[in-house]
């Protein structure tokens, strides 16, 4: 990785739609590992991502490498490997899924590193006008001393990943300025 | 998290009697879990439920990466990943030609002679392919 490059993490459960936004992002042919999903209880789709997704942008003179990870608990010693040497973290959660508080919790915990990784979540498949979900995350994490930005998202449009990556930049940058003041 | 096998119980038993046929005539073989390609357990010899499901997860997490740069590299798809180490060999092998698509993870120690783990591993996952895709 060059220094004009950095790396970001897509994370959050299965059906979030992590390979979709890396997908709809990427100026490189994505790396998938995608495999027959047999867990339809969990979530009804026919493949679902078993080791990592990985996409680039292009950026003059750099880019930004694109990092996915499996969405269920049972691969999550991938996480801490994908997250190695991230520069900040995209948590996408399902907004209609009735565990969406504890996707939040999990990943917000596994993710968080007590303020020292930068993150911005994206809360998917939400009505236009529903802010219901949005404010009751929001209260969720502000309970816990956390704020990231919070944007309602359809990860198929590229505008709406965009969105989130460039708010994890300013995030990243706000956290740069704060350790050198530091 | 499903627990339940993706294979009857029938076809379960059959894959555990093939996973112990191999260890009775593989040397230095020291545990197996035949997995779904998408990190479940099916079947598992000489480990715990616990150490059988972080196997069957990483064991295809690593074939769907091992196919992901085969598939780079522009060679064909992945039939077999081996990771070895002083101590011992850890090979993940796919089964082919099952639904769903399943994968044998070996773990044998340094007693084991490389050639002879491949080719009975090899042999297993023909076995179990024989004998499973009647019924899958």
């Amino acid at each position: 990785m060059t220094n004009d490059e950095f790396k970001i993490l897509f994370t959050g459960p299965m059906g979030a739609g992590k390979t979709t936004a890396i997908s709809a992002l990427s100026d490189q042919e994505c790396i998938s590992t995608d495999v027959l999903n047999t867990d339809i209880d969990q979530c009804d789709k026919a493949m679902t991502t078993a080791a990592l997704d990985y996409g680039f942008i292009d950026i003059p003179g750099g880019g930004v490498r694109l990092y996915g990870t499996p969405g269920q608990e049972r691969f999550r010693f991938m996480w801490p490997i994908l997250a190695n040497n991230a520069a900040g973290v995209i948590v996408l959660l399902n907004g209609e899924h009735p565990d969406l508080d504890t996707h939040l919790s999990v990943f917000v915990d596994a993710f968080w590193e007590q303020g020292a990784m930068p993150m911005v979540i994206g809360v998917g498949r939400l009505a236009s006008e529903d802010f219901d979900v949005i404010e009751r995350i929001t209260d969720i994490l502000l309970e816990r001393h956390i704020s990231p930005p919070i944007f309602s998202v359809d990860v198929r449009e590229k505008d709406d990943v965009l969105l989130l990556v460039e708010a994890l930049l300013c995030q990243i940058e706000v956290n740069e300025m704060g350790m050198m003041q530091a | 998290m499903k627990v339940a096998s993706p294979l009857g119980k029938t076809e379960t038993a059959v894959a555990q009697k093939e996973l112990e046929n191999f260890q009775d005539n593989t040397k230095g073989v020291t545990s197996a879990v035949l997995l779904s390609t998408d990190g479940f357990e099916v079947a598992s010899l000489q480990v715990n439920k616990e150490s059988a499901s972080r196997l069957a997860a990483m064991g295809s997490s690593l074939a769907a990466i091992s196919s992901a740069i085969a598939k780079e590299a522009g060679i064909s798809e992945c039939s077999r990943l081996i990771v070895e180490s002083d101590e011992g060999v850890v090979a993940v092998m796919k089964i082919p030609n099952l639904k769903p698509p399943l994968a044998l993870a070996v773990v044998a120690s340094d007693a084991s002679m490389l050639g002879q783990l491949l080719w009975g591993a090899k042999n297993c996952c023909f076995v179990l392919e024989e004998k499973l895709k009647k019924s899958t």
